[in-house]
């Protein structure tokens, strides 16, 4: 009787171990992608994108610096889907702390939940271990574009530091083929973790990076994350605001709205 | 995250990583292991193979050693080097064929080599503390089932003592520190993940 009551038990065991085996096997927690991790995000969304149907203000929400903050993405989630006429969500860059897939994964299925799109900018600490290989795999490109109701957005690597200031971030060359003037752009807003006056950033690629902006004639923001306090500065003599958005850590956000060239910034506690 | 956060843990860990070392010391010393192992996913290795020895005076006790490779299209390419400490503290017999074991606690530490891998943030290219945790080195805490067959019974072979098959769960020192300040968002079940091994006993 016993021993009949320990084999029941052991297939139940058996049993359960399959049951929840599916998503629980893990190579290395430095592993770049399993067979069940998200790909491609930030183009999956950007095609949801491209059907909303806008209006005449570009109303966005820039937020930043997720890094462990799972509890602070959900009640964000929650707050975000309460809002009305947000066209879309933009995670400016530490979206992990420790760049690890598992981490990327647990964002990804958390703002899965938005209503609206949202895409991902890397940030230094996705750059950590095996981070960059791991975004270029969950959310894409490190440096990419795309047009939304004539302005054209401009998300890039500027996270300097992790390639030791050699010069190749952020990409120069590609950001100035990137802010030419093009058929149906009328405003050029640059998204990125990293502001260009942080000890973070390139030193040699700071009057670079900011002539680039301003050689488009019509760049009307750069956003950030990173500094974990929100600020908006004009420190440059061209007048662009370099808007920075508080840390997610702390329940805050931005939102950003783009209504004929003119850049507004609220920022939300939540 | 501050590297002090992370220091306690590894202070704690290698104390604990001593205590058999001292316990099996009081026995003869012995290099030739009392198992070979095979072992899939577990965090350690797509393919992870080793060797195992008994420790303290009742057996219950293990020290496994491995080597695991997770190829290019598995998410690779890395290479880990894994010191697994496990206890037996329950157990069932199942006739005189078989012994389950149910619920083994153990701890383990992994080496994960791979291109971008470090085992200190280089302190030429960073401020002090700039990051405080390891990209390479990683500190499990891990519960494993296994059912071991008597060989003598089944096999009827005289060298292989018993072939056991196991199951074990782990979790990583960062995946604990991120469920630990969001126990509402991540659940503490989902950060153990797991693996399967063999283990032949002679």
């Amino acid at each position: 009787m016993l021993n009949r009551l320990k084999i029941i038990y052991l297939i139940c065991g058996v049993v359960l171990l399959l049951v929840t085996s599916c998503d629980k096997i893990e190579y290395n927690s430095n592993q770049k992608f399993d067979r069940n991790s998200p790909r491609n995000t930030n183009s999956i969304n950007l095609q949801k994108l491209s059907q909303s149907q806008g209006d005449n203000v570009v109303r966005f929400i820039l937020l930043g610096d997720t890094q462990r903050g799972y509890g602070e993405s959900e009640d964000f989630v929650k707050k975000a889907n309460t809002m009305q006429g947000i066209d879309f969500v933009v995670i400016a860059g530490d979206i992990s702390d420790f760049g690890l897939l598992q981490e990327m994964e647990w964002i990804v299925r958390i703002f899965n939940g938005l209503k609206m799109p949202y895409l991902g900018v890397i940030g230094n600490h996705d750059l950590t271990a095996n981070g960059k290989e791991v975004f270029q795999k969950v959310f894409g490109e490190l440096d990419y574009s795309f047009v939304y109701q004539g302005v054209k957005f401009i998300c890039l690597n500027t996270n300097g530091r992790e390639v030791n200031f050699d010069g190749s971030v952020p990409d120069i060359n590609w950001l100035n083929k990137e802010v030419k003037s093009q058929a149906g752009v009328s405003n050029i807003v640059a998204i990125s973790h990293i502001t260009p006056n942080s000890t973070d950033f390139d030193k040699k690629l700071e009057l670079p990076f900011v002539a680039a902006l301003e050689s488009s004639g019509n760049c009307v923001a750069s956003l950030h994350a990173h500094d974990h306090t929100p600020g908006y500065y004009t420190p440059y003599a061209n007048g662009i605001p370099f808007i920075v958005t508080g840390t997610i850590l702390k329940r805050t956000f931005t939102i950003i709205t783009i209504t004929n060239g003119v850049v507004g910034a609220e920022r939300v506690l939540y | 995250m501050e590297w002090w956060e992370l220091k306690g843990f590894y202070i704690k860990g290698f104390i604990i990583l001593l205590v058999p070392c001292f316990l099996s010391a009081q026995e003869k010393p012995k290099l030739i292991p009392d198992a070979a192992l095979l072992q899939h996913a577990g965090s350690i290795g797509y393919l992870s193979a080793g060797v195992g020895y008994d420790l303290f005076k009742n057996k219950k006790g293990n020290l496994d050693l491995l080597y695991g490779h997770v190829p290019e299209s598995k998410g690779g390419t890395l290479n880990v080097v894994t010191a697994k400490f496990g206890y037996r503290p329950f157990s069932i017999k199942i006739k005189d064929f078989a012994v389950v074991y149910p619920a083994n606690p153990g701890i383990f530490f992994s080496y994960t080599m791979g291109d971008n891998l470090s085992f200190a943030f280089s302190q030429k290219q960073y401020p002090k503390s700039y990051y405080g945790w390891s990209e390479s080195f990683r500190s499990h805490l891990s519960v494993a089932n296994e059912i071991e067959f008597n060989g003598k019974k089944i096999f009827d072979h005289k060298k292989v003592k018993a072939i056991v098959l196991y199951s074990e769960f782990n979790a990583s020192d960062l995946y604990i520190v991120s469920w630990a300040i969001n126990n509402k968002a991540i659940s503490f079940f989902e950060i153990f993940k797991l693996g399967f091994g063999a283990k032949v006993k002679f």
